[in-house]
């Protein structure tokens, strides 16, 4: 009987692959078929440039740089936030800059765009402008120049147009405007961010960045030298939800029609709001969210393989020590 | 069908293409990688043709007529000796000029990754925490410190840089797990929700 | 000459750089502007060096039909007809060079790395094993930050977001930190290395 039981765990232990990866995919499959509400709870690097950024509202003399340094490989954590980000620019009048410096994000860049002005009524040159695409030889000395001026260092825009002459640029000069830059990296590209823009000019300087890194960059947030982070698609999750409570909060007015009310940041508020996914309409704004369900049954899943394989490890390993 | 549903279709071919490979290699598999590579290069190149060569090359010399950027785009050209056995040192001109901002580089990331860093390491002991940390960073710099063999009571001190280290390198692999799965999650959202609309 | 000059180059240029850090004078900002000028006029021509590249690799396994030559033939047509498309239709949104990257580059750039999830998930069944002390409190801290990420973690104990917060701002902190300083003293160093002339395999092989 005693061998039967080894021999099963022996079995466990030389699983073919194949039936893991079958698991994987229908750990992640089942919840996104079968959605389920659950809560975002939002950390303190994230919450900072929500409030960074909702600190520009309305205001024609503060912008905000969105850069976006990474391909499709990581765009199901990365995207999401750049919409998300986008949207809070969008509906709190938050005058946003795009720019890219690796030719696979430019079209991520335009279709992070495109999405997040979606029922938004803003106009290139006026409330955003995309700088486009410029070659990465030119990242370092073009992000110093910024630091004297953006139009100058641009030059133009992605439609061709000269950056001096947008209305967008009317109060913008270098960093002391444009203060807060965030970058979109699955590597450690963002960083530059910080060795230049921060040290040499003092710019405010926020990561979203792929989990992977997440853990990396906590040095700097402690250091001060990031002014907040989005780590993956936690911290993506985390920016929809302070999207949706907040920048896009909406009440009654005195004839019952539903009217935008955006609201300041408050901890209380966050941690009492509870938002339906179903009320959500647009899967766009929604997609870190739903994905954090299949991500909990996924982490759930590896725990659970970590610990049987542990399991059929030590009794293996008994087994050996007996018999020897 | 709309064009829509054939991109779709398309690009749904294409992802379950490489994720074929999971079972074994495959045609389909080669297939979609011999495109991903051609695709991906075949894609920069009119890109950077329009956005980087029109306008800091073409248009200076040939509208502008800034005819000394000649000198430079030229000098860029010698690129394409790298793979000659007798010119390769041609190409070593324009690689220099790149290279040449590292000079800003020693002070700044001199002040941002070592400086900045020390500074926080040694904030006042306020709480237990900012006690933790220093502890931490000492120890593991000690550990990488190998001109001292790790014995005695400098062993020791070392050995909680390893712990630490232990505890750094699992919240890194607790986070690589969310990457990756959120990666996946991603791939399976575009094909049950924008292939198959199955995801509201 | 075919190494001192280039070498003489940086040197130059990287000391003016370096002196620019600290003192931004009209001179040396007017230089820098120059420089700017002259470096987006060279990088261009980089996409050379990934064209020849892969060109030179695919034709020669071709030329030498070995296994599998014919997936080279079908790499080298993407590569032309990718690059013929975006020359003859333009690059804008909306365009058939468009629809190439949304179609064919982002979906299959995008599923190449969620491979990665399948074989993380058979690495932590098959390979992570609880073998000493050390890799036992790497696996604690992994579960604890894995279940602290997700909205679940809150549901077991509350304790567990705050424990993986701890976990990443304190012990992880000191950890990365630890390396990050031997990381920025060797980045220092290897650039000032490359300063002063020390550093020269980026000039490759050859006289």
């Amino acid at each position: 009987m005693a061998e039967k039981k080894i021999s099963f765990y022996e079995r466990m232990q030389a699983l073919d692959r194949r039936y893991i990866y079958l698991v994987v995919a229908l750990a992640i499959i089942i919840p996104l078929l079968i959605p389920f509400n659950s809560k975002t709870y939002v950390t303190e690097p994230s919450e900072n440039i929500y409030k960074k950024i909702d600190s520009f509202a309305g205001r024609k003399d503060r912008a905000v740089l969105l850069s976006f340094t990474h391909d499709a490989s990581t765009m199901a954590e990365l995207f999401p936030m750049e919409v998300s980000i986008l949207r809070h620019c969008f509906e709190r009048n938050i005058l946003v800059f795009t720019i890219c410096f690796l030719p696979q994000a430019k079209p991520l860049m335009d279709y992070a765009l495109q999405t997040a002005k979606e029922g938004y009524e803003v106009q290139s040159g006026i409330d955003y402008v995309n700088f486009g695409y410029k070659p990465w030889a030119i990242f370092v000395p073009l992000l110093l120049k910024m630091g004297d001026d953006i139009a100058e260092a641009v030059e133009t825009d992605d439609e061709g147009r000269i950056v001096n002459n947008l209305e967008i640029m009317k109060e913008i000069k270098n960093y002391n405007e444009m203060n807060l830059i965030v970058d979109f990296s699955g590597s450690a590209a963002g960083l530059r961010w910080i060795t230049y823009a921060r040290a040499k000019f003092g710019a405010n300087v926020a990561l979203g960045v792929t989990a992977v890194m997440a853990a990396d960059n906590y040095i700097y947030l402690q250091s001060g030298q990031l002014t907040g982070m989005l780590g993956g698609l936690k911290g993506a999750a985390e920016y929809e939800k302070l999207v949706d409570v907040f920048a896009t909060h909406k009440e009654l007015d005195e004839n019952g029609i539903l009217k935008p009310a955006p609201r300041e940041f408050s901890k209380e508020i966050i941690k009492e709001s509870w938002i339906k996914m179903s009320d959500i309409k647009n899967r766009q704004h929604k997609t870190a969210r739903i994905g954090m369900n299949a991500q909990t049954v996924a982490h759930i899943m590896i725990i659970v393989f970590i610990v049987l394989g542990n399991i059929g490890y030590f009794v293996s390993k008994r087994k050996t020590e007996k018999v020897s | 069908m709309s064009f829509e549903t054939i991109s779709n279709f398309i690009a749904a071919f294409f992802t379950l293409s490489i994720f074929s490979f999971l079972y074994k290699d495959n045609p389909f598999y080669k297939f979609a990688e011999a495109v991903f590579i051609g695709v991906s290069m075949g894609y920069a190149i009119p890109l950077i043709y329009k956005d980087v060569f029109t306008p800091f090359v073409y248009r200076p010399i040939f509208v502008e007529s800034k005819f000394w950027i000649l000198i430079p785009a030229l000098m860029g050209s010698l690129y394409v000796f790298r793979f000659s056995k007798n010119l390769s040192w041609l190409s070593r001109y324009p690689i220099v000029f790149g290279m040449a901002i590292v000079g800003m580089g020693v002070p700044l990331s001199m002040h941002s990754y070592v400086l900045v860093q020390m500074r926080s390491a040694m904030l006042p002991f306020d709480n237990i925490n900012t006690i933790l940390i220093f502890i931490g960073t000492v120890s593991i710099l000690l550990y990488f410190f190998f001109s001292r063999e790790h014995k005695g009571v400098y062993g020791k001190v070392t050995n909680v840089g390893i712990w630490y280290m232990m505890v750094g390198f699992g919240a890194s692999f607790g986070y690589t797990v969310m990457a990756r799965i959120s990666l996946l999650i991603g791939r399976i959202q575009f094909l049950l929700g924008d292939c198959l609309g199955l995801v509201k | 000459m075919k190494r001192q000059i280039p070498l003489l180059i940086v040197i130059i240029l990287g000391f003016i750089f370096a002196i620019h850090t600290f003192v931004p004078h009209k001179v040396s900002a007017d230089f820098f502007d120059w420089y700017q000028t002259w470096i987006k006029a060279i990088s261009p021509f980089m996409v050379l060096l990934g064209i020849m590249s892969l060109t030179m690799v695919h034709s020669t396994k071709i030329k030498r039909k070995v296994p599998n030559w014919q997936y080279s033939v079908v790499t080298l047509l993407s590569l032309v007809g990718t690059g013929a498309v975006g020359f003859i239709w333009g690059t804008q949104e909306g365009t058939p060079f468009m629809w190439l990257f949304k179609n064919v580059q982002m979906p299959m750039g995008a599923t190449m790395f969620s491979l990665l999830a399948f074989y993380i998930a058979s690495a932590a069944y098959k390979a992570f094993r609880a073998r000493s002390a050390e890799a036992t409190v790497l696996l604690v801290a992994a579960m604890i930050v894995m279940l602290g990420q997700v909205p679940i973690g809150i549901k077991i104990s509350k304790w567990i977001p705050e424990i993986s917060s701890w976990i990443l701002n304190v012990p992880n902190l000191a950890a990365k930190r630890g390396i990050a300083l031997g990381v920025g003293l060797g980045m220092t160093a290897t650039s000032l290395k490359i300063l002063l002339g020390i550093e020269r395999t980026y000039l490759g092989g050859g006289d």
